[in-house]
């Protein structure tokens, strides 16, 4: 067997190295992984080997996923609640895995979970990646289920599709069926039209008949297709004030009446605008589908948020551990945590000592130590120790809650943005009614009453605000949907009006401006004796460490050693302190590696010129560990949370376009300060607790100050709510990216700029569409006010000042063509 | 051309159920799963390998029936 042979399970090429072989179905095969290899096995086992042939030819599968965590908890009622349809023995869940990409994927699933007794039913959604099973629940748990996933390779986690964002799939698809109902009217109203127009008329008898069919359609398409615009009509009316609806409403019941009256009226000779009435609703549709599928993913981050706590905890009762729900903890019960899990309620220390990592609270990666009579916050990791913690507050109380409280407070108070054209329209709505009256008294004085309804209606109808209605959604629609392809997605495409004319935007430190990951930058050694071999020791101890700085040194040492991780020395008696260090010993000669304090009490002396030295490193933000051999101090290791090299450049282009930039950190003024100076100065606001942020933003605001918020972290989360427009990473937590208006996919810096000039652009788009509709108004009102006007005329202008619009608004494309690239980072330099 | 009196209703009418059968389709979630149901019916083949445990796995996955 040949080593170039790839891997027997997932196809993939075997790294060197990590060659495995395992011995299946008394046949030896090759690996890349144990994970492979056991799911093979386990293939094989369930008799389930014809998978392999059933995978589509060349195609690479992936390796399996590692197991999901903790699935035990999902086996409690009060977990399960959330997920499946109802408690009793015949329940029904529907599982995410990420794993499933071919259709042999879906066999063997399917075939597998069959084979189990209890399980009644898997379907699996080869699109969305689902698994609905359904099962005998009083037989089988369903962390067995997730395990037997797991074991062939899925991973699988439970799906609840929040209340909201099915409300909200609803919605649109209601749209989408309403818009589909008039385009259907559309077509076959326009052949009558056609026939109609090209001379049909003549003949009485069809002509009636025409106008029939016309009618018949176009009263199902108002009632059914237009219902959305009337509703929108009435809400408006009722709060007192004339939006867009309004003047829709007011000129499709214009239309339909008027044509109705013509054709009762069989001694007129008005005409019917039936087509043009089921033109305008088919295109007002339009507007209104990209309207609602360019906010999309509208998920209520609150319930989210919620839902980062854990909903079970391990209580401690008479010293024995029964896990039971998180809502039953009273104050100072006894809870047991365990290495990995959450804190499930926040509250005192009482025995035990580990590291958290709060990252989720306060964005610092780093992970905190904790000992006896620290305070935990539920929500937050457990990460290397086994604590005992007395109950202090549990759900809404906690940490968490009060950001909870906090978002929803943001969401609340936060007006709706106003577009340009809500802006425009009631003075739109009022000059088209006064012409309206004004002909109509003209035409009254001059000529008959026939004739003055016939043109003040005529008026209603050509000024029906069409392309108006799609002139904001089409550019919003279009600039989304270019930026989603280019890693910026944009939830809630009215932000791409405001956010240019933002004034202020205000930056979190810790994973925004900086990578939010500890760096090795420097060390120093007390003699340069054998200094490769030590740092190579050094290395090897750390590899072992689950700490993220111990990481953190053991790859930045690889790397610039320049070695692998096969090539590191073997370790003995390696041993991690939470919260002191880390110690091991390479080939006899013990090295401990760890904090200034730890190295002391071990009773090692630390060189005054050192300290010196680690002083001055801490006051830049720097992290110093101390290495010391043999007891003996040998040098000591700088850290720290480097910064992301486009910040500076972003940061200037902002400055360049006249913007405040403010950097909002939690940490010490002169850790901030430090940060800021590097990025080329910027104004800082430190020691900001987590739950201030919005705080901060809301001082900015009540300036006058229009305020962007750039943050990743669970509590950036009220303040990217609050400020006009909230930015957040893709690598940030999946709450922030839900209350902010912008998501960057791409995780670049950079494309906050991008966002601003995307943003100037979308709006110089719109308001080009604004003045085209006004000019189509222009050109065609008089020709109503004087009464020339025809169905044959407004069914041809109306479509094409519509067609206009989208057209221009199609022209957003080009904004991330590699032309407008390069012209952008030209003008940038 | 008297024909056109029924056939212009008759072809509406049609037209119109079409439409209603479409979205009663998209409302009971036929157009959910689009690519499962293409390639699911590649992996009905029968391999040597699978004739040792053709037990019920076959039959139940027929038997039940997905709700929608």
């Amino acid at each position: 067997m040949s080593l170039m042979e790839p891997c027997f399970h997932c196809g993939q090429a075997i790294p060197d190295g990590d060659l495995i072989f395992k011995k299946i179905n008394e046949e030896e095969h090759s690996f890349c992984c144990h994970g492979c290899a056991s799911v093979c096995e386990v293939i094989y086992e369930a008799g389930m080997e014809s998978f392999y042939r059933r995978t589509p030819e060349g195609e690479l599968l992936s390796p399996p996923p590692p197991p999901n965590k903790d699935i035990d908890f999902f086996d409690y009622d009060e977990v399960q609640s959330q997920y499946v349809t109802d408690l009793s023995d015949r329940r029904e869940i529907t599982l995410m895995s990420d794993a499933i990409h071919c259709a042999a994927c879906v066999w063997l699933i399917e075939h597998t979970m069959a084979k189990e007794d209890s399980v009644l039913l898997t379907t699996v959604n080869f699109t969305n990646k689902r698994i609905k099973i359904r099962w005998n629940n009083s037989q089988l748990k369903l962390s067995s289920i997730i395990k037997k996933l797991n074991s062939i390779g899925y991973d699988a986690t439970p799906y609840d599709a929040s209340a909201s964002e099915k409300a909200y799939r609803k919605a649109n698809r209601d749209l989408l069926y309403r818009l589909g109902f008039a385009g259907f009217a559309m077509m076959n109203v326009t052949w009558f039209s056609v026939a109609l127009y090209t001379g049909a008329s003549d003949d009485q008898e069809f002509k009636t008949y025409f106008y029939w069919l016309q009618l018949m359609i176009a009263t199902a398409t108002i009632v059914y297709s237009g219902l959305p615009f009337f509703k929108g009509a009435w809400t408006s009316i009722k709060a007192k004030t004339v939006g867009m609806d309004v003047s829709i409403a007011l000129g499709l019941l214009t239309t339909y009446f008027y044509s109705l009256w013509v054709m009762v009226d069989a001694s007129g000779d008005g005409y019917v605008y039936f087509n043009t009435l089921i033109d305008f609703i088919f295109l007002l549709l339009i507007g209104r589908y990209l309207e609602a599928i360019s906010k999309n993913k509208a998920l209520d981050s609150t319930r989210r948020l919620m839902d980062l706590q854990p909903k079970v905890a391990r209580q401690l009762v008479n010293g024995e551990e029964q896990v039971v729900p998180v809502r039953r903890l009273v104050k100072s019960d006894q809870i047991l945590v365990k290495p990995g899990e959450q804190f499930p309620a926040d509250g005192v220390i009482l025995s035990g000592e580990s590291m958290a990592n709060e990252s989720m609270l306060t964005g610092e990666s780093l992970e905190v130590e904790k000992t006896v009579g620290d305070h935990v916050s539920a929500g937050t990791l457990n990460v290397d120790g086994t604590l005992t913690v007395s109950v202090e507050k549990i759900l809404q109380d906690t940490q968490l809650g009060h950001i909870v409280h906090m978002v929803e407070e943001a969401q609340g108070s936060k007006a709706p943005i106003q577009s340009s054209v809500d802006k425009i329209m009631p003075w739109f709505v009022s000059v088209t009614l006064s012409l309206a009256l004004g002909s109509f008294l003209y035409w009254f004085i001059n000529a008959d009453l026939e004739f003055a309804v016939m043109t003040a209606t005529a008026v209603l109808i050509i000024t029906c605000p069409c392309a108006f209605g799609l002139a904001t959604p089409m550019a919003e629609a279009v600039a989304t949907g270019v930026s989603a392809k280019n890693g910026i997605l944009v939830k809630n495409g009215t932000v791409l009006e405001t956010l240019q004319s933002i004034q202020h935007f205000v930056f979190d430190k810790t994973g925004t401006l900086t990578k939010g990951k500890m760096k090795l930058v420097d060390y120093q050694l007390v003699s340069e004796e054998n200094k490769s071999a030590l740092l190579l020791d050094i290395a090897s101890i750390e590899q072992l460490s689950e700490h993220s700085l111990g990481r953190a040194i053991a790859e930045n040492m690889r790397e610039s050693l320049g070695i692998s991780i096969k090539e590191l020395k073997e370790v003995d008696g390696f041993k991690a302190l939470p919260g002191k260090g880390v110690r091991g010993s390479c080939n006899g000669s013990e090295l401990h590696i760890g904090t200034a304090k730890w190295l002391t009490e071990l009773g090692i002396e630390l060189l005054e010129s050192l300290q010196v030295q680690a002083q001055e490193r801490a006051q830049l933000a720097q992290t110093v560990i101390w290495v010391a051999k043999q007891n003996k101090l040998v040098g000591l290791l700088f850290l720290e949370d480097e910064i992301r090299p486009e910040a500076a450049e972003l940061i200037q282009r902002l400055k360049d376009k006249g913007k405040q930039v403010t950097l909002l950190s939690g940490d010490l003024q002169v850790v901030a300060d430090c940060v800021a100076k590097q990025l080329g100065g910027m104004q800082v606001i430190a020691e900001v607790l987590p739950e201030d942020k919005n705080k901060v933003i809301q001082e900015l605001q009540a300036q006058g100050q229009k305020v962007a918020m750039v943050g990743d972290g669970v509590n950036d989360a009220p303040a990217l709510v609050r400020a006009d427009v909230g930015i957040a990473l893709g690598s940030g937590t999946d709450v922030s990216m839900d209350s902010a208006d912008i998501v960057l996919m791409n995780n670049e810096l950079m494309a906050v700029d991008t966002a601003v000039e995307l943003s100037a652009r979308t709006l110089k788009t719109i308001k080009q569409n604004i003045i085209s509709s006004f000019a189509y108004n222009i050109i065609m009102v008089p020709l109503a006010v004087a009464g020339t006007l025809t169905p044959l005329i407004a069914a041809i202008t109306m479509p094409l000042s519509s067609l206009v619009v989208i057209g221009n608004a199609a022209r957003i494309r080009s904004f991330f063509s590699q032309k407008a690239i390069n012209k952008r980072r030209k003008g940038a330099k | 051309m008297d024909v056109i009196y029924g056939l212009i209703p008759m072809m509406l009418f049609f037209g119109f159920l079409v439409v209603v059968i479409f979205i009663w389709m998209a409302k009971t979630g036929h157009f959910d799963d689009l690519d499962g149901a293409a390639n699911r019916i590649f992996m009905d083949d029968e391999y040597p390998e699978d004739l040792k445990n053709k037990d019920k796995t076959t039959e139940k996955l027929k038997e039940e029936k997905p709700s929608v």
